[in-house]
């Protein structure tokens, strides 16, 4: 019944989408016919060439106009931020509610496991769509955008993606891509799922060995300072597979939808390093300096 | 017999052919530059000329003078230097209007200050044509100047300005223009290209029937049409792609081509030649490539836009065609473009009205009593044919659709329409919208992401190879060497040196995966056709690229290759890491080549598991998992269908729980209202006697061959005839192999014989173009053994 409801509520958050990008249209129109003024009072201003109290009163009242015109739509654009982030949200806890139930949504006939290929595009689908992070002006990023790490007291919810430090069979060490069961707070461990489910492996770990993935994509256009530098070392996604390796930056994107460019540390090449290989956003988190080295 | 109807049939074709060809290279001129004007095959530029010549020509003798004054030396004095007149009071309008008064000949010059007279006195004698002739080249000098100021090329404005310069001489001189210099004159090459295209068609078609042949000789004359307007790249952006050597000599036939063919498109003072007729096979070969890409490219934008009997022709033989013009371009030894080419067989040898005329010769001779020696047209005789057929059996066409369906469906098949219509719900473009991905379900095929980025042009796959005999190419040589750095990384515990010597050496081939230009995979393997197979000994792709198909992708295309090439069985030592893959791609340790064939040939590697894979020439393996998907849709579809009819839900089974281990299906509650029968009772409507049932199929089979449209299904169709056939047709029949088949009691029951009659029309029908002759006969004959076979009582009336 949970299910259906959702369901539900998922329509009506589609519909109010849908509404609120219709509005954001005519939002746009009005204010375009403003702008369209402004433009042609400067112009007017320019032939006579002179700027009179009268402009001066003209220009200010269109200019108020123009702002608050500019907000509206802006605050418009936000409330559709936030249904899709409703929407998205509804969509996790759904997921996470089928697979406690081990129930598969798919109405095909169950798989033992997802083929690997389907789960890395799902991974690289999943950085494309987390959303992008825009800040009120002079607000500055929160942690978990881009490369701000996240306060020392938080803690992972459930469903989160995480780097987990793990040990492999071999009893190498391992940062690999896990999702968040749940947290104790007397123990202050985390349970961890291994993403890759053929892995099958639950994981006990204290928080030092969980590092929270980024919830939102930091604009390099707004917000650069949130971003890795070139040269820093990171732990990134080693691309189509689930686990972490050192890297260093070698470009930070340049767009909202670019993706980092980084040199793996990989000792099969003679420089000792991969040649640039493109991660996204979502799978570049600080490296902490570890011992060895 | 029917030589000028058959030659008024063909022209509207050529027609077509031309309009197709002028179409497109008409559009093409976004896909070369930005520039101003130059590859418009002319049209506009080339009517606005002419128009703009035509009002200069119709300026009264005064305006003329004034006009072709501008262009004249003054005769003043021999001390004068001033090489045009220049009007003292430049008209505010343009000079064109003709309303405008022209300037007096006392006028002076404000650059010498001679008078007018004094610039035109040589052309006082002058007839009006000669006039008429200078003004011409007036009108291209100015236009060429406005082309030497748009052009941003370097060398095309070099060129530009040459011939800007070449005209005004002319005019000063009232001479000829002739293009001087090193770039000799035309034809540059013999034969040429035209020459070599048709030579080609010959060489590789002429055995093919005649309507193949047909459709080889309209694409050729297609694409020499658009070789005529095509716009060449310019010396530096083939710098970009070639090497030096060649550079330099494409300069020169660029400079010629410009000079020769492509100015005087629009500037008819300039003597005016067809690309094709002037250059030969060292332009072909350096242009080939690009206008190859560029030309599929357009016509896959265009398609919407093309007409659509035009559509098939070219999306489906287009590529082919190229492909197979491309090896001869670029081939060691070709033929064709030797100057003595000529094809040893002569029939056929002229392409043109006789190769539409043999059709109808073919499709008339079964009729023959009726039409033989009459001089009857193909369209005439078309409608003949098909008359002979509805009066024989009038009702047919309206009774045959409504029992088709029955009557199949009792034979537990599906009727057509339903497939159709299913066909149509699962591929309705509808259910496919929203991105891409999510297309992906969990159980996507291990291959589709690859397969469609193949599609694309994303990835691409070549088999290539080093060889020692003929300098291989810069490009080959570089992929080596990308192939040799992906084994060794993916490879780490086989020695560097090894891998490269492998790979590398001539008798050893390997599929290439290429992205970006980039080696990203493949499959190095080494055929031994005398033991009758091949060694895969490297197979991989690089690591950041894993996990998307590739390899899947790789493996198939392997597959293709060796069913194309004869051979079909796959050799390989897997390591422990590499089994996994193996038996994925349908490898297994169960090796049925006897050990004498495959001993001493493989390498030996100690550790590993010898596994091999039997290929099925009648798999197409890129495309496998993929009409297993469409198959499972249908069959989905086809059960939903089913019961939304029934709409009854019984109780699940519990007998199995308490213990029962087997059930008569009969008894299942709901299954008979599905429409199951029991085989027993189906089997007893079939034919008991088998023999009844032999010399029936015997005796139908021998009315089908005798029927007058069951000419192009008498044998197997010859690849020699159609290069591609066997590759669009998976299982092909004829009536030769059917009635061997039938001789070798194959047809056991008429299912089957119905079956394979069936495919015969199928497969003729998604050969061939719709409205083609061959899908008019295979029209006729479905009909017509429908008719036999209810007439017999084989299928329900």
């Amino acid at each position: 019944m949970a299910l259906v409801s959702a369901d539900t509520k998922i329509a009506e958050l589609l519909t109010e989408l849908h509404q609120l990008i219709k509005q954001t249209q005519e939002e746009r129109s009005r204010s375009e016919h403003n702008l369209l003024n402004i433009q042609k009072t400067h112009e007017r201003m320019q032939t006579e060439n002179k700027t009179s109290p009268y402009y001066r009163t003209k220009l200010r009242g269109l200019y108020t106009t123009a702002k608050a015109d500019a907000e509206a739509e802006c605050s418009i654009l936000r409330h559709a931020l936030d249904k899709i982030a409703e929407i998205k949200s509804l969509l996790e806890e759904r997921r996470i509610a089928a697979k406690m139930a081990g129930v598969y949504s798919d109405s095909d006939p169950p798989r033992k496991t997802m083929r690997r290929g389907v789960l890395m595009t799902l991974l690289q689908q999943s950085a494309m769509t987390l959303p992008l992070w825009i800040g009120k002006p002079g607000e500055s990023p929160p942690p978990l955008c881009g490369a701000i790490p996240a306060s020392s007291d938080y803690v992972a919810k459930q469903g989160d993606k995480v780097a987990a430090r793990v040990k492999a069979v071999d009893g190498d060490e391992q940062w690999i891509l896990a999702e968040v069961v749940s947290y104790s707070h007397s123990t202050n461990k985390y349970e961890v799922d291994d993403i890759d489910e053929e892995g099958k492996e639950r994981h006990t770990l204290s928080r030092r060995r969980i590092i929270p993935l980024p919830q939102w994509k930091a604009n390099p256009e707004t917000d650069p300072e949130a971003l890795f530098s070139k040269d820093q070392l990171v732990l990134a996604l080693y691309p189509q597979t689930t686990c972490f390796y050192r890297a260093l930056i070698h470009t930070p994107p340049h767009r909202p939808q670019d993706d980092y460019s980084v040199l793996f540390e990989d000792t099969s090449y003679a420089d000792g390093y991969s040649p640039p290989l493109n991660v996204a956003q979502r799978y570049v988190v600080a490296c902490k300096e570890n011992k060895k080295k | 017999m029917a030589d000028s109807a058959a030659q008024a049939s063909m022209q509207p074709r050529l027609q077509q052919a031309q309009s197709g060809g002028a179409a497109g290279s008409n559009t093409n001129t976004g896909s070369g530059s930005g520039s101003s004007d130059p590859a418009r095959p002319g049209l506009s530029q080339q009517q606005w000329a002419s128009q703009k010549k035509a009002q200069v020509r119709a300026f009264p003798r005064a305006k003329k003078l004034e006009k072709l004054g501008v262009f004249s030396a003054c005769k003043a004095n021999d001390a004068c230097k001033c090489n045009g007149w220049k009007n003292p009071h430049p008209p505010t309008a343009t000079r064109m209007e003709p309303q405008q008064q022209a300037a007096s000949l006392t006028e002076p010059c404000r650059s010498c200050n001679h008078t007018l007279a004094e610039h035109v006195s040589h052309l006082e004698n002058v007839s009006e044509e000669e006039m008429n002739r200078l003004l011409g080249m007036v009108v291209d000098v100015e236009n060429l100047f406005m082309s030497v100021h748009k052009e941003e090329d370097t060398d095309t404005k070099q060129v530009y300005f040459y011939l800007f310069k070449l005209l005004r001489k002319c005019i000063l001189q009232m001479g000829k223009p002739v293009v001087e210099g090193s770039l000799g004159s035309p034809p540059f090459e013999k034969p040429n290209i035209e020459q070599g295209v048709l030579n080609f068609v010959q060489y590789k078609f002429s055995h093919l029937a005649p309507k193949e042949r047909q459709t080889m000789y309209e694409l050729s004359k297609m694409f020499l049409l658009c070789l005529n307007y095509w716009k060449l790249e310019t010396p530096s952006q083939f710098r970009q792609r070639a090497q030096k050597d060649d550079a330099s000599a494409y300069k020169v036939d660029y400079t010629r081509w410009l000079c020769y063919c492509h100015v005087p498109q629009s500037n008819d003072s300039l003597p005016r030649y067809e690309t094709c007729q002037v250059f030969g096979r060292s332009l072909l070969k350096s242009i080939f490539t690009v206008t190859r890409r560029q030309l599929l490219e357009k016509f896959r934008v265009e398609k919407d836009k093309l007409p659509p009997e035009k559509r098939t022709l070219i999306l489906t033989h287009f590529p082919k065609f190229l492909s197979m013009l491309e090896e001869e371009i670029y081939g060691e030894n070709s033929p064709i473009w030797e100057a003595d080419f000529t094809m040893p067989a002569t029939e056929g040898a002229q392409l043109g009205h006789q190769t539409v005329l043999s059709p109808v010769a073919v499709s008339g001779s079964p009729l023959g009593k009726a039409n033989a020696g009459t001089a009857m047209g193909c369209v005439s005789l078309d409608t003949v044919s098909s008359e002979v057929l509805t009066g024989e059996k009038r009702k047919l066409p309206e009774a045959l659709t409504l029992e088709d369906a029955k009557r199949i469906r009792v034979m537990g098949d599906i009727p057509m329409e339903l497939v159709n219509e299913v066909m149509m719900t699962i591929t309705d473009p509808a259910a496919m919208l929203g991105p891409e991905t999510s297309l992906l379900s969990a159980n996507a095929a291990r291959d589709e992401t690859a397969r469609l980025e193949e599609r694309r042009g994303i990835i691409e796959f070549h088999v290539i190879g080093n060889s020692l005999s003929q300098k291989s190419n810069k490009k080959i040589l570089m992929w080596l060497v990308g192939l040799q750095n992906v084994f060794s990384h993916q490879l780490p515990r086989m020695p560097k040196e090894y891998i490269t010597r492998l790979v590398f050496d001539p008798k050893h081939k390997t599929l290439a995966l290429i992205k970006d230009g980039r080696v990203i995979g493949g499959i190095c393997f080494r055929m031994f056709p005398t033991q009758g197979f091949t060694e895969i000994v490297f197979c991989a792709v690089t690591s950041n690229e894993q996990v998307k198909g590739y390899g899947t992708h790789l493996m198939n295309h392997l597959k293709e290759y060796h069913i194309k090439h004869g051979i079909l069985y796959f050799l390989t030592y897997a390591d422990e890491y590499a089994i996994g893959y193996f038996k994925k791609q349908g490898f297994s340790k169960d090796i049925k080549v006897p050990k004498s064939r495959y001993l001493g040939y493989i390498k030996d590697y100690e550790g590993a598991t010898l596994m091999e894979c039997e290929l099925n020439p009648r798999i197409p393996y890129t495309e496998l998992s993929h009409i297993i998907k469409r198959q499972k849709e249908i069959i989905k579809k086809l059960i939903e269908r089913k019961q939304s009819q029934i709409r009854k839900v019984y109780p699940g089974l519990t007998c199995f729980k308490e213990g029962v281990r087997q059930i008569p299906v009969e008894s299942i509650p709901g299954i008979r209202e599905t429409g199951w029968k029991p085989s027993s009772k189906e089997k007893g409507k079939d034919l008991k006697d088998p023999d009844l049932l032999y010399n029936m199929l015997k005796n139908l089979l021998a009315q089908i061959k005798t029927h007058p449209d069951a000419w192009p299904f008498m044998e197997p169709v010859k690849k020699s005839e159609a290069p591609d056939y066997y590759e669009i047709i998976r299982f092909p029949i004829d009536l030769k192999t059917m009635t061997e088949r039938l001789k070798n009691r194959y047809y056991v029951t008429k299912k089957l014989f119905i079956a394979d009659l069936q495919r015969i029309i199928t497969n003729c029908r998604e050969y061939n173009p719709p409205d083609s002759e061959y899908c008019k006969c295979a029209n006729t004959l479905e009909k017509f053994f429908y008719f036999k076979l209810k007439e017999s009582g084989l299928i329900d009336k």
